[in-house]
Order: C-alpha cells, then sequence, then structure tokens
C-alpha cells in the first residue's frame, strides 16, 4: 500500500506514515481551525492498513501543541492502532515532550489511560 | 480622549494585544504568529509561552467558531474582541462575544462545574470527555474550557450580559502565572 505524507505547516503538523516499515510519525503542531478536513483523509488511511499492517506498529507523536479539537482525531488515530493490536499484531506508541513540558507529558499519560495502548514517553532537550 | 492619553492608558495597562471586529481564519494565524514572536522575546520560560500560547488559540477558536451576531441574521455584525494584558505577574486574556440566550445555560454549567474541580479532578473528568466519542458540529471536543483551566491552573472568570430576548454578550478571562511572579514566589 502507497505511504501517506504531508508536510507540516504554522498549522498544522506533518504527517508521515510508512506502511511497509509500520512507521507512523506526527510531528510540529497541531492547530488548525477545521481539524475534520485536516484529519479525515489520516483516518482513511489508518482503515486501509489496519487490514494489513507491517509486523509491528510504531506510532510516534511528537508534538509541540495541539488544540483540543485536534485532540479528539488524535484519540481516533489511536483508536485504530488498537485494532491493530487486538488483530494480534505488535504495537507501540512513543510520546515525545520536551524536557520542561510537564502538560504534554501528562497528556500522554492520559492517552495512555484511555487508549490502553503500550505508551513509551520520551523527554527530548529543546532546540 | 486624546490619542496620547489613549495611548498612555495602554502603555499603562501592559496591554500587548487588543482587538475588536470578526475572527476569521486570516486573524487566527496572523495574531499567532505576531504572539508567537512576542511570547519568544519576552518569556524565557518555555513551559509558559506553551501554556500562553495555547490557551490563546482555544480562546481564538471558540470565538471563531461560537460568536454569534448582534443582530440575528446580520452575520456582518458577528464581531468579538480579544484583549492581552500583563498585571500583577500573570498574562490575562480576555475575550467578548455575542452568544444566543438558549445557549447560555449549558455553557454556564460547564463552567461552574470546571471551576468547582481539584487538579486531579479536572485531569480526570478531561479523560472521561475525551473518550466519549462525540464532535460537535461546529468541531468542537467539548474540551476546551478543562484545558484552559487545567493549563491555567487557575479559576476561569465569566459573566453574561443578557442583551435582548435573543443574544447575551459572554466575557471571558483567563490568566496564567508568568515567570516573573515564579521567581518572585521562591525568592
Amino acid at each position: 500500500m502507497d505511504n501517506f505524507f504531508i508536510e507540516g505547516s504554522k498549522q498544522t503538523p506533518e504527517i508521515s506514515f510508512n506502511a511497509e516499515l509500520g512507521e507512523l510519525e506526527i510531528k510540529g503542531r497541531s492547530i488548525p481551525e477545521n481539524t475534520f478536513d485536516f484529519f479525515n483523509p489520516v483516518l482513511l488511511w489508518l482503515e486501509e492498513y489496519a487490514k494489513s499492517p507491517a509486523k509491528k506498529t510504531i506510532v510516534k507523536v511528537n508534538l509541540e501543541y495541539f488544540n483540543t479539537s485536534s485532540s479528539k482525531y488524535i484519540l481516533e488515530i489511536l483508536k485504530r492502532v488498537k485494532n491493530v493490536m487486538n488483530d494480534g499484531h505488535d504495537v507501540l506508541v512513543e510520546w515525545y515532550y520536551e524536557e520542561d513540558d510537564e502538560e504534554m507529558m501528562e497528556t500522554g499519560e492520559d492517552y495512555e489511560d484511555v487508549s490502553g495502548l503500550p505508551f513509551s514517553l520520551i523527554s527530548v532537550e529543546e532546540d | 480622549m486624546n490619542v496620547y492619553a489613549k495611548f498612555r492608558t495602554m502603555m499603562d495597562n501592559h496591554i500587548i494585544l487588543s482587538f475588536k471586529g470578526e475572527i476569521t481564519s486570516e486573524i487566527i494565524t496572523m495574531v499567532l504568529q505576531i504572539m508567537e514572536t512576542r511570547l519568544e522575546a519576552e518569556e524565557a520560560k518555555s513551559s509558559v509561552k506553551k501554556k500562553v500560547f495555547n490557551i490563546l488559540v482555544e480562546c481564538m477558536q471558540n470565538l471563531y467558531h461560537h460568536s454569534e451576531p448582534e443582530k440575528l441574521g446580520e452575520l456582518k455584525t458577528r464581531k468579538a474582541m480579544l484583549e492581552m494584558y500583563i498585571s500583577d505577574g500573570y498574562y490575562n486574556i480576555i475575550t467578548g462575544n455575542y452568544i444566543k440566550n438558549k445557549e447560555v445555560e449549558k455553557l454556564q454549567t460547564r463552567l461552574d462545574k470546571v471551576n468547582s474541580l481539584s487538579k486531579d479532578e479536572l485531569r480526570q473528568f478531561y479523560r472521561e470527555i475525551l473518550d466519549n466519542n462525540q464532535i460537535s458540529s461546529k468541531g468542537g471536543a467539548n474540551l476546551g474550557m478543562i484545558d484552559m483551566a487545567r493549563k491555567s491552573g487557575e479559576k476561569l472568570d465569566y459573566h453574561f450580559t443578557k442583551i435582548d430576548d435573543n443574544i447575551s454578550f459572554f466575557d471571558f478571562r483567563v490568566k496564567i502565572l508568568s515567570k516573573k511572579k515564579v521567581a518572585e514566589k521562591s525568592a
């Protein structure tokens, strides 16, 4: 299946999904006013991916900012990945946050709790 | 008031940003760009900068999605206001917009609930709302007020002014402790 790539912008994250390697990365910021338009194609791709996923799927969430209307879609992404796990495949979410960004770390814990996926919270140094 | 007096007032009140008009997508982009540069220059602590920026995004998107026209059906009267200033070591963000009277109760209930919760309870409430699948027709996740309360760590201040049988004016204030105050406190 085709890989999926959207370049990042001031309002929207870079999305880089590699079906063969099972690497799904979201990075940058996600603060668009109209989140549905942005995220719907992402969710559709994931539904296809879930039909024949890689042996191991790693989701890398590396976001500096996201608005609350993006937060539901981030959970929707994770729910589709949860289906991959429920079908018996290996899945890991790597949640990145800048070392002094306590909120982003806590948000990672919130998503870990709500999604029921295995998480690894990774602190990175600021630029 | 002459221009100098007006200018002085703005200076003395440490007004960083003051806007009145229709909140469009272009305005949001522009204001965020300006404020990001500004915060970058003034606020050394990146965690404070992020909180302020995040809350500003939520406030502007609330205005974008939920402002009603002053006069029913007259979209060109869909005006709102946004102001940001520094006072007593806090960044203050205030917004004002018209809202339908029939929406007031729901919003007030949500604000009162958010204000009644402790830090841990807010977190639990956030998880609950995140997990229930609803996304409103306006794209809202119903998480905005909870998220702002969590990030600010302060109570959300609001007031409704009834204008007529259809419309009320909603004013909203949220504040974020800046690094300067933190430094004073620990000294």
